[in-house]
């Protein structure tokens, strides 16, 4: 496999959508399958501002704050009145999202491929005279998806917010009883959640690839996958899972062929089911006492 | 206090609660009892505002409840431990002290110390994860959850549920004590009419939603007609 | 008379039969009506409707979701692509059913993890597929026909049929009808068999095992069984409707089905009513007229259809659509008509009806 840093780097966006997964489900139990548009959307936003003039960092800052904006506004006029319903209704509502956002993003911007200039070189170093095809930006890839999971682990774990976030997504109604202001700390879950879903469609639209408005349903998918092999309820398990299935596709373009590349989050989804038959996450166990 | 006055509650169709007025006085602890959906649940959790009443008022003291949301009853300074004790099982012991001491802005160190003396085993237990208690030591951890906060008021819903009968012994006693030392407003339903009626100052009965008596619970222990149709119980 | 409406809600076959028999027939004669074009928007309604049915099967009555039905119609229609390619002369019964048997097994590629995984885990599995299909599509090349896809000859419209038609455009009218009759027919065999589906014993463990799987476990319901099996059929409807769809087409292509498919059914079905047949009828309905809802709604807001905002029009209705929908009125169209269906019928004050068959 001669690409493996390219594996990589495209498993980071795909752990970055896992650990916004991982994010909301912590914080509100509810799986946001526009996860993946929104970020887009926010992100096209981002890149007209660079139509502008204004610079990369600053495209970065706008996108992930219009995301956060976005997630906030949706959980609160879309999901709010859902709950206590069955649980596929949310999904329902967020796939009818999906597509208003997909089309809507073809229909301002068209459905052609946008990028942004990457703010660190794509050039690939040499090694020995042989080209090794890792980047600044690659390295700055990966360092920032690390960091963003440290924070987001150590939020959870060692925080009070984190706590509340947790007690609001278990036992709503008793953290309510304790005082806790639960539609608030749900809001901040879908809100944090939508941020870092945005950096994942920023690196992507700064990466050779680019960014279009359908682009983010393959990512979402590989995204959910990683959630859901490595653990909605681990930060590192997605991100290890995000770079997991990044790895695989590289080892399907490499040996087999580059269409069939998006297969990668199946196998491995396949594989994690045969090593544990016992399902992912299959248990209803009550969750109070 | 809390004074409950022409409280109706409908679940759908279903009445669970028909005009029911009494008073718990500051201090006291007053059992709430009858039978199985007599409707005691429900008084709780109006009264805690998770449900909302279609007609009637709650307050605590001169402040209205009524249409406040939970979370602000809360931090008023009431404190509801729910039926089932609402221990949050995926959460380590002293994580869901640490909740209890959020929203109400109290020293947590000097919480947290107050209550694993008043509660030793829950002392050993801090890092581990509430699914492994028994029920005992769970319902211990709900009520030190709930005093963490320093409350005025305390709802308990049948702390004695599950329990085996030393165990409830001595959690009454210890309610008792409690109610004393930190002088709490203490509504008490219970099944268990007799445990509760040995502490109780006050008694309400409720039957199909209704309040069918109220008073001292010694009046209420000693009425024999009470006993046979509302608490099915031979008081010795 | 004791009144159809009660005779139909009797739990019987027969009754079965002959209410959807009627309701056929009555298509049937619409389409004498209809223009060509309008024909063709029904056949293609019709097709929409049979995968419906089986997504209503699986979501209304076994709880599960399923986003991945674009993908299982494409997986029939490439299956009768494929073979008719080859066998052109094959009657049109067989490659619809080989369609269907072929849609059915793909169906454990889902079925079968679906017994491990729930809710949120499951629809992501599906969508999963559905995102997969298009470049498996484009990739496979030698089985697939890669980007250009499979043409099949049109459907051939016999001569005793086509003789009933006079005029101008007599050919192109016989030709749409003909077409739009095929499908009304396929679909009306299609609800037949599904509605006896869901007053049977599996139809009645499947609402046990959607409302609370501990009690159908307790009476007995292989519940892995069950859900397996809801998915394999929602998959054959749906390879049953994807060839129907494609062969309307005459051609497959790894465009044809792609995941905003798979949304646009969601759609309908919740539009229609999620869980019942009449829902999957009105969803097909709608899908038949959505050309003219777009151009309704082009016209209402000005929108110019050939500009980016016009071409993208049906992705934003429809999800627009689904949301709203969902958010008040959960139930679909079908709630909204069944209480005025019962206001009518009490205003007879007829005996009440004496079964809560849900046709």
């Amino acid at each position: 496999m001669h690409n493996i840093f390219g594996g990589i780097a495209q498993g980071v966006v795909y752990a970055l959508v896992a650990l916004s997964l991982v994010i909301i489900w912590q914080s509100t139990h509810v799986l946001n399958f526009a996860q993946g548009a929104m970020a887009m959307f926010a992100t096209y936003i981002g890149m007209t501002e660079i139509d502008r003039g204004l610079g990369y960092w600053w495209c970065v800052i706008i996108s992930v704050a219009v995301g956060m904006a976005l997630g906030g506004l949706t959980e609160r006029v879309l999901i709010r009145p859902l709950y206590g319903k069955p649980e596929i209704n949310p999904i329902v509502v967020m796939v009818g999202f999906l597509g208003v956002l997909e089309a809507l993003a073809a229909a301002i911007w068209t459905s052609t491929t946008r990028n942004i200039p990457e703010p660190f070189s794509q050039i690939f170093y040499h090694s020995q005279g042989n080209l090794v095809y890792l980047s600044p930006f690659i390295i700055f890839q990966v360092i920032l998806a690390l960091g963003i999971m440290l924070v987001v682990a150590a939020l959870f774990r060692f925080t009070p917010l984190g706590l509340q976030l947790r007690a609001s997504a278990l036992a709503p109604e008793v953290s309510r009883l304790l005082g806790i202001r639960v539609s608030r700390m749900l809001t901040f879950g879908w809100m944090l959640s939508a941020g870092v879903g945005c950096i994942a469609a920023v690196i992507q639209a700064s990466g050779s690839f680019g960014l279009f408005p359908t682009d983010m349903d393959g990512i979402f998918v590989a995204g959910f996958i990683a959630a859901a092999v490595g653990g909605l309820e681990s930060p590192f398990g997605a991100v290890c899972g995000g770079l997991l299935i990044g790895l695989a596709e590289q080892f399907i373009l490499s040996y087999w062929s580059p269409n069939v590349a998006p297969l990668g989050g199946i196998i491995i989804l396949v594989i994690a089911l045969m090593i544990r038959p016992q399902g992912l996450f299959t248990k209803t166990a009550g969750r109070r006492v | 206090m809390i004074r409950v006055t022409d409280l109706s509650v409908n679940y759908g169709a279903v009445r669970a609660l028909r005009e029911v007025s009494f008073e718990a006085p500051t201090g006291e602890i007053t059992a709430v009892l009858g039978a199985n959906g007599a409707g005691k649940t429900t008084l709780l959790r109006t009264i805690s505002g998770l449900v909302a009443p279609k007609t009637g008022e709650v307050a605590l003291d001169e402040t209205r409840l009524t249409g406040v949301a939970t979370e602000n009853i809360a931090r008023l300074g009431l404190a509801h431990v729910p039926e089932g004790r609402g221990v949050i099982a995926e959460l380590t012991v002293e994580e869901n002290l640490r909740l209890g001491a959020m929203a109400a802005k109290v020293d947590l160190a000097a919480g947290l110390a107050n209550q694993y003396e008043r509660f030793p085993a829950l002392r050993d237990r801090r890092r581990k994860l509430c699914a492994t208690l028994s029920g005992g030591e769970r319902q211990m951890l709900a009520m030190a959850r709930a005093l963490i906060a320093q409350p005025r008021v305390l709802l308990l819903d049948e702390p004695s549920l599950g329990l085996a009968p030393q165990i409830t012994a001595q959690l009454m006693h210890t309610i008792r004590d409690l109610c004393a030392s930190e002088h709490l407003t203490v509504i008490l339903v219970e099944q268990n009419a007799k445990s509760a009626l040995r502490i109780a100052h006050r008694a309400v009965v409720l039957h199909l939603g209704r309040a069918v008596a109220s008073g001292s619970a010694q009046d209420i222990a000693q009425d024999d007609d009470l006993r046979r149709y509302y608490l099915g119980v031979a008081v010795e | 008379m004791q009144g159809w409406r009660t005779f139909l809600r009797q739990e019987s076959t027969h009754s079965r039969l002959i209410g959807v028999g009627a309701l056929t027939l009555v298509t049937l004669a619409i389409t004498i009506i209809l223009p060509p074009v309008a024909n063709s928007d029904l056949a293609g309604g019709a097709a929409i409707a049979v995968v419906i049915l089986g997504l209503s099967w699986l979501i209304g009555w076994s709880g599960q979701i399923s986003l991945g039905n674009s993908g299982f119609m494409a997986v029939g229609a490439y299956a009768a692509g494929v073979w008719a390619h080859h066998h052109a002369t094959t009657p049109l019964i067989f490659t619809l059913a080989l369609a269907t048997v072929i849609g059915g097994i793909s169906g454990l590629i889902i079925a079968i993890p679906s017994t491990r995984l729930r809710g949120p885990y499951l629809a992501g599995l599906t969508l999963a597929f559905a995102a997969a299909v298009t470049p498996i599509a484009q990739n496979f090349t030698s089985i697939t026909g890669g980007e250009g896809g499979i043409f099949m000859n049109s459907l051939t419209t016999p001569g005793w049929f086509g003789g009933f038609f006079h005029g101008v455009n007599a050919s192109i009218n016989a030709n749409a009808q003909w077409t739009a009759d095929l499908a009304v027919v396929v679909a009306g065999v299609a609800f037949f068999f599904m509605a006896n589906l869901f007053h049977s014993r599996s139809g009645r463990a499947m609402r046990l095992v959607r409302d609370n799987d501990v009690a159908a476990e307790l009476m007995g319901v292989n519940l892995s069984r069950a859900r397996s099996s809801a998915f394999m059929v929602a998959a054959a409807y749906a390879g049953l409707g994807g060839a129907m769809y494609s062969l309307l087409e005459a051609s497959v292509r790894p465009e044809t089905f792609p995941l905003t498919l798979s949304i646009t059914l969601l759609t309908l079905m919740v539009l229609g009513g999620i869980g019942t047949l009449s829902g999957a009828v009105l969803g097909g309905i709608i899908y038949s007229f959505s050309p003219d809802l777009v151009s309704w709604v082009n016209s209402l807001t000005g929108v110019n259809p050939t500009s980016n905002l016009g071409a993208n029009m049906q992705g934003i209705i429809f999800g627009l659509l689904l949301i709203l929908t969902m958010l008040f009125v959960p139930r679909g169209l079908v709630s909204i008509i069944s209480p005025l269906r019962k206001l009518v019928g009490s205003l007879r004050a007829r005996p009440p009806a004496s079964s809560a068959a849900k046709l």
